[in-house]
C-alpha cells in the first residue's frame, strides 16, 4: 500500500473519522449553546 | 512566594529541560536536528502541538480576557476541527509525499523560486514578532512575582530558551513539549478546582453560575452576526477556520511538528487528536477566568490588577473619590450576589466597571501610557494572593512550561525556515551537512535576539492573546491563499501565485488600516484575494504547470 493512502488505526477509513468530528463539532457547539441559555438570564 | 512553590517550579522546569536534552541525544544530522529524522509517533506530536499553540498568553491572558469579557472567546476554535479535517485530508499527504522540511520549500516544487522566498519572507516576519509577544507574556509574571524591571526578565527568559533550543533541536522540542503539555493539563485543573473551593462556604456552585451568567461571563456562544465583533459564532467557524487553516497548515511551527510523524497516519492522528481535544480545554481555562471573576464578586480585588498602575493611580487627587465609589459599588454587587438578586447585581457590576474605566484611564494619564489595560494581570494576582502553597507553583510551572513551549518551537522553526529557504537555497547551496547544522545553530540564537528586541515592545499592544492573533492575521490569509493555490489550481504558474501574494497583503494592510473589520475576517481577505487573482490570471494565461 502507498504510505499516503495508509488507513486509520480504527472506523477503517479517514472519511468515518472526519465525518465524525464533524459530528463532535456539532454537538460540542448544541452544549456551549445550552449552557451559554442556562446561566445568561 | 513560598519555598515550596520555588521547589515545585524549579523541580517542574529543571525535569523539563533534563527531559528534553535526554531525549534528543543523538541528534547529528540537519535530518535529525530539523525533522527528528521523522521518527515522532502520534501522541508525542498530538501533544507537542498542543503545546505549541499554548502559550503562557494562553493562561495569563485567556483568563483575564474570560473575567473582563467572559468566556466568547472560545468561538474562535470552534473553526479548528473542520481545519484539522482539510489539512489531514489535504496537506499533511502532499507535505510528506514531496519530502520538504518547510512548507515554503513545496510552494518551490509547486512554483518557483521567488514566490518560496515571498512565504519564506511572510512567515519569517509574522512570527519573529509573535514569538516576541510570546516572550512578553511570562515576563510579565517574573515581573509581577518579583518586581524586576520587564526588561531584564524579558532578556533573561530569552537568554534560557535559546541555550535548551539550541542543544536540542526538533526532537527536543517535541519530547519537552509533550512533558510540558502535562504540566500545562496538571497546571490548569489545579487552578479550576482551587477557584472553585476558594468560594465561600456558604456559596453554592450553581449560586457562582447564576451570578457568572448574570454578569455576561457564561457566554460561550453568541449568535448575533456583527463583523467589527470579534468573537461570535460566525467569526469563530469561519475566521476562526481559516485561521486555523494558516496557522496549521502554512506556518512552519506547526507544519514542522507533523513532518516529524513517522508516516501519513501518524500525523494526521496528531492533528486530529488537537481538534479534538483543543475546544474542551479552551473550555476550562475560560471557566476558570469566569469563576476568578466569580471569587473577586465576594472577595473586595484591587481597584487595579495592574501593580505600577495602581501605585500611579494612588498618586493621583482623584484617587480618594474613586477608591470611595469603587467600595460602594462592590459592597454593592456583593450583597445583591449574596440575595441571588441579579437584577441588582448587574446594575450594581455596571456601576463597578464605570469607576474601574475611570480608574484605569486615571491610570493611563498618571503613567503617560494611554489607556491602561490589565487584563493580563488578573489571573496572576489570583494565583499569587490566594492559592495555596505548592499548587502556586505548580500553576507557574505550567505558565512556564507553556511559554518555553511556545518560544523554543518558535525561534526552532524561525531558524529552519531561516536556514532551508533563505541560507542554503540563496546564499550557500553546495555546502555539506555539518555546515547546515551549524548555521540553524547560529541561526536560532539570530532569531532568539530577535524575539526579545519585539518582546520590550508587545506589553504595550493591550491583551497579549489578541496581539498575537492580530499579528498572526495580518500575513496568515495570505500564506493561505497561495497553499490554495497550489494545492487546487493547477492552472496558476509561479509568476500569477507571486503576484496575487503582494494582491493579497495589500488588501489585508489596506482593509486593517482603514476599516474597523475584526483581525478574524482579514485570514478570509487575504485568503479569497490571492485565490481570487490567481484563478484570474489563470483563466488570462491558459498557461498550465505541473507540480
Amino acid at each position: 500500500m502507498n504510505p499516503l493512502d495508509e488507513r486509520p488505526p480504527f472506523w477503517g477509513s479517514w472519511g468515518r473519522i472526519y465525518a465524525a468530528m464533524v459530528l463532535y463539532l456539532v454537538l460540542l457547539i448544541a452544549l456551549f449553546d445550552w449552557f451559554t441559555r442556562s446561566w445568561n438570564r | 512566594m513560598r519555598p515550596l512553590d520555588w521547589a515545585v517550579l524549579a523541580a517542574s522546569l529543571a525535569g523539563i529541560v533534563l527531559y528534553g536534552v535526554w531525549r534528543s541525544r543523538g541528534s547529528r544530522t540537519t535530518a535529525q536536528y530539523l525533522l527528528a529524522g521523522k521518527t515522532m509517533p502520534w501522541y508525542a506530536m498530538a501533544l507537542s502541538i498542543m503545546a505549541t499553540q499554548a502559550s503562557a498568553i494562553t493562561f495569563i491572558s485567556t483568563t483575564g480576557q474570560s473575567y473582563v469579557d467572559g468566556m466568547r472567546f472560545v468561538q474562535m476554535y470552534f473553526g479548528l476541527p473542520l481545519a484539522m479535517i482539510l489539512i489531514s485530508a489535504f496537506a499533511v499527504p502532499r507535505f510528506h509525499g514531496a519530502g520538504v522540511f518547510t512548507a515554503y520549500e513545496y510552494l518551490e516544487k509547486r512554483f518557483d523560486g521567488k514566490t518560496r522566498a515571498l512565504a519564506s519572507a511572510i512567515f519569517l516576519l509574522s512570527r519573529g514578532l509573535a514569538v516576541g509577544v510570546a516572550l512578553s507574556a511570562p515576563a510579565v509574571v517574573l515581573t509581577v512575582m518579583l518586581g524586576w524591571p520587564s526588561h531584564w526578565t524579558t532578556l533573561v527568559m530569552g537568554v534560557l530558551v535559546a541555550a535548551y533550543t539550541v542543544s536540542g533541536g526538533i526532537a527536543a522540542v517535541t519530547w519537552t513539549e509533550f512533558v510540558q503539555m502535562l504540566v500545562m493539563l496538571a497546571g490548569l485543573f489545579a487552578a479550576l478546582l482551587a477557584v472553585v473551593f476558594l468560594l465561600p462556604a456558604d456559596v453554592r456552585f450553581t449560586d457562582a453560575l447564576a451570578v457568572a451568567g448574570a454578569a455576561g461571563k457564561l457566554n460561550a456562544v453568541v449568535w448575533r452576526f456583527n463583523p467589527n465583533d470579534q468573537y461570535n459564532i460566525w467569526s469563530g467557524v469561519i475566521g476562526g477556520m481559516f485561521l486555523a487553516l494558516s496557522y496549521f497548515g502554512c506556518d512552519q511551527s506547526q507544519v514542522q511538528r507533523y513532518l516529524t510523524g513517522r508516516s501519513v497516519a501518524q500525523s494526521r492522528l496528531g492533528l486530529l487528536f488537537n481538534g479534538v481535544a483543543k475546544i474542551p480545554m479552551q473550555f476550562f481555562i475560560l471557566f476558570t477566568g469566569a469563576m476568578v471573576f466569580v471569587f473577586y464578586v465576594y472577595t473586595q480585588p484591587p481597584l487595579i490588577f495592574q501593580p505600577q498602575a495602581m501605585r500611579a493611580l494612588e498618586r493621583q487627587p482623584q484617587y480618594g473619590q474613586i477608591r470611595a465609589e469603587y467600595e460602594r459599588a462592590f459592597d454593592l454587587r456583593r450583597d445583591a450576589a449574596r440575595r441571588l438578586d441579579l437584577d441588582g447585581f448587574r446594575a450594581a457590576q455596571r456601576q463597578l466597571d464605570g469607576v474601574r474605566a475611570r480608574a484605569l484611564a486615571a491610570a493611563g494619564e498618571a503613567t503617560g501610557q494611554g489607556r491602561t489595560n490589565d487584563t493580563n494581570y488578573v489571573f496572576l494576582w489570583f494565583v499569587i494572593h490566594q492559592i495555596p502553597a505548592g499548587l502556586v507553583g505548580l500553576i507557574l510551572a505550567a505558565i512556564f512550561a507553556a511559554a518555553m513551549s511556545t518560544i523554543s518551537a518558535e525561534i526552532n522553526s524561525l531558524a529552519t525556515v531561516s536556514m532551508v529557504d533563505i541560507y542554503r537555497r540563496f546564499v550557500r547551496r553546495d555546502a555539506g551537512d555539518r555546515h547546515y547544522l551549524a548555521a540553524s545553530r547560529w541561526l536560532t540564537v539570530f532569531w532568539a535576539a530577535y524575539a526579545i528586541v519585539t518582546a520590550l515592545y508587545a506589553q504595550n499592544l493591550g491583551s497579549l492573546v489578541e496581539a498575537v492573533n492580530r499579528l498572526g492575521s495580518l500575513f496568515y490569509g495570505t500564506l493561505l491563499g497561495v497553499f490554495v493555490l497550489a494545492f487546487f489550481l493547477p492552472r496558476v504558474h509561479g509568476t500569477a501565485a507571486f503576484r496575487a501574494m503582494v494582491f493579497g497583503e495589500a488588501a489585508v494592510l489596506a482593509a486593517w488600516h482603514f476599516t474597523g473589520v475584526a483581525f478574524l475576517w482579514l485570514n478570509v481577505l487575504g485568503c479569497l484575494c490571492v485565490v481570487l487573482y490567481g484563478w484570474a490570471a489563470s483563466l488570462r494565461s491558459g498557461r498550465v504547470e505541473t507540480g
